[in-house]
């Protein structure tokens, strides 16, 4: 495993991850009143855990994005189970979770460039 | 190995969130139902209260727990005109009291308020950490 690449590969992996969470979100809020709708969720952070390895490695192309029905939140009288709260509540993470992989991804870059410049 | 374990406060504000819509939906139903004379049951609408309870031991989020009728007396209204009355002329009300319904929904908006207080809070912390990676 080789340091620079990889850290960037996970960056880029947990990136795709949340852009595709932020676009079920924005599934599940435009259908908070569609009857019989249920949230979907992404799943990756759990197939991340199962794919690496003890020594912390993981082959990210076999880490598939997985789209699921949590089936979590209590549903109402019209089949639906979207809670306004709830989705906002992942968006504060999901947003949070996007800042932290640009800005560790700007500092992996910063890294480089650094190592570029110093001749 | 575990994982999604982080950013408990924002799913701890959430669930207050939660509870404190539903008990905002209890509370208009009360209001809503404040004159309701038929309550489905033969008899007039009762009050609704809603319970909370934590969902997990010690540190957690808050969960609606049950949804009980409030089972103090009606309130009686001399209205012999009208077709639900008694032979004594009283028709039973809700036992709706609306001060008290406007006291509860100030409280349950106030504390929506901060759970929302609470979210944006943690958030700007998060914010300030990552300021730490520029």
């Amino acid at each position: 495993m080789t340091g620079t690449t990889s850290v960037v590969d996970f960056l880029q992996a947990g990136i795709k991850a949340e852009s595709l969470r932020q676009k079920a979100i924005a599934n599940n809020v435009a259908n908070l009143k569609t009857p019989g709708y249920r949230r979907i969720a992404v799943k990756f952070e759990q197939l991340l855990a199962e794919a690496m390895n003890s020594r912390g490695e993981a082959d990210l192309d076999q880490v598939e994005l997985e789209l699921y029905h949590p089936n979590e939140t209590a549903v109402k009288s019209n089949g639906n189970d979207v809670s306004l709260e709830v989705e906002v509540g992942q968006m504060v993470k999901n947003s949070l979770r996007h800042k932290t992989y640009i800005r560790l991804l700007n500092k992996v870059y910063r890294q480089i460039e650094l190592a570029i410049d110093s001749k | 190995m575990r994982v999604d374990s982080s950013f408990g406060p924002i799913d701890v504000a959430v669930s207050g969130l939660q509870a404190q819509s539903k008990n905002l939906d209890i509370i208009s139903s009360n209001v809503a139902n404040a004159r309701t004379i038929d309550g489905g049951s033969g008899e007039p609408y009762r009050r609704l209260e809603a319970l909370f309870k934590t969902d997990s031991e010690g540190v957690g989020g808050v969960e609606l727990d049950e949804i009980v009728a409030d089972m103090s007396d009606f309130k009686k209204v001399l209205d012999p005109g009208s077709p639900a009355a008694d032979e004594q002329g009283y028709v039973s009300m809700p036992n709706v009291s609306l001060p008290t319904e406007m006291i509860n929904l100030n409280a349950a908006t106030r504390a929506y308020q901060a759970n929302v207080a609470v979210l944006k809070r943690y958030q700007a912390m998060i914010e300030a950490t990552l300021e730490l990676l520029r």
